[in-house]
């Protein structure tokens, strides 16, 4: 049976390609066929006809490198996922009734027929899907990387000064990743005195000013100064209202107020100087 | 094995080297307290750079011998806390508060130097 399914395919490759083609552009959604050329579409098509081909005649793993490889060539070209399977149902109709149309399968055979082709096609379907889920796990794990070393630099402006520049929501495990960098880099940049700029959080609620004040004591410990920068009057009404208990850790209004306390606290200041004449 | 407690000029210097046990953490508050008594020495840093781990217990003798202390008339200041001591710390809700700390030996001998002299 398989050899039959084979013999059908390879000899009627350049018909079930042309008729693959039409199908899928009349079926598919308007728009993943419009964002590519006619040519690459072609190009494309005959790629994966011609894979699905190469099935029959190569190795497990020689094919298997191939889908994966072609899909994601797919996943680059920006092919949605839905296509490939409405083209995988398409390729499977038109093999079906070609099929049938030449009298190989009829009433006798189809369970046959219908069994070695869905054996066939599954593994398919499953490295395509593989594939495609994997392109979107690595992004979404890459895109996590990318957001944590967003979320927490910080920067040394001044011998002695760092500032960390806070902006978002801040959870519990962002606050154990500000502190820890901001802990690590206390000692590697040897500062004095921190800056923790968060003009940029949106809510300064118990939980969030509770990690902050818990980085503030850590700084301490290791042996720094903490001042929480940024604090704008709705955040300080929010403050004391809650009845959050601020004292121990210096607050300014803005960044530029805090980086003059800091240098007063490590007995420097910044001086105009007189243009020469 | 006892850890040692090293005179210099009016201060007491101790470095911890090691992950102390509970009886090396008694028996230090017990050195410390005689040497200060008997050197009425006015300032104590204690360094913590080699220690990377601290548990509960330790941290409490620490804070105590720092209340100790100061009771007997020596400024303490603690150098040298990693951050994962420091978050350890924070997060036994041990805070050490009004201990003074100081990134380094060195800075932390600046900074009692200067306490003393006010």
């Amino acid at each position: 049976m398989r050899k039959l399914i084979f013999n059908y395919v390879q000899t009627h490759k350049s018909e079930i390609l042309g008729e693959w083609i039409n199908r899928m552009k009349q079926e598919a959604d308007e728009r993943a066929v419009q964002t590519m050329s006619a040519q690459m579409f072609t190009k494309t098509s005959s790629e994966f006809i011609e894979l699905l081909v190469s099935n029959f005649t190569e190795t497990e793993e020689e094919f298997q490198s191939k889908v994966t490889g072609f899909a994601e060539k797919i996943v680059r070209l920006g092919w949605p996922l839905t296509v490939i399977t409405l083209g995988l149902r398409i390729f499977d109709h038109i093999i079906t009734d070609g099929m049938q149309e030449e009298e190989l399968v009829d009433h006798h055979n189809f369970m046959e027929f219908s069994s070695e082709f869905e054996r066939w096609m599954f593994p398919l379907y499953n490295t395509i899907i593989d594939a495609y889920a994997y392109t979107w796990e690595r992004t979404v794990s890459l895109q996590k990387i990318a957001l944590q070393e967003l979320s927490a630099p910080l920067i040394p402006v001044f011998e002695k000064i760092s500032v960390m520049p806070l902006v978002g929501t801040i959870d519990t495990e962002r606050a154990k990743l500000i502190m820890e960098n901001l802990l690590d880099g206390v000692v590697k940049h040897r500062a004095e005195v921190v800056l923790i700029d968060i003009t940029g959080v949106p809510v300064v609620d118990t939980m969030v000013a509770h990690h902050i004040i818990q980085a503030a004591d850590a700084v301490r410990l290791v042996g720094a100064k903490c001042m929480i920068v940024g604090i704008r009057p709705e955040i300080a009404q929010t403050i004391v209202t809650l009845g959050i208990n601020l004292d121990q850790v210096l607050t300014t209004s803005t960044l530029k107020k805090g980086i003059e306390k800091a240098l007063e606290m490590t007995e420097r200041k910044i001086i105009e100087v007189e243009e020469e004449q | 094995m006892r850890i040692p407690i090293l005179k210099l000029h009016d201060c007491l210097l101790i470095s911890i080297q090691w992950e102390l046990d509970d009886q090396t953490a008694l028996q230090f508050q017990e050195d410390l307290l005689r040497k200060i008594h008997e050197t009425s020495a006015r300032g104590v840093v204690i360094d913590l750079t080699s220690i990377d781990f601290i548990d509960s217990f330790i941290a409490k003798v620490l804070g105590d011998v720092i209340s100790m202390s100061k009771l007997m008339g020596a400024k303490v200041v603690i150098t040298g806390i990693q951050p994962a001591v420091a978050i350890t710390l924070i997060e036994l809700g041990i805070r050490l508060e009004d201990v003074l700390t100081a990134l380094d030996l060195e800075k932390g001998l600046e900074k009692l130097r200067r306490e003393l002299e006010d």
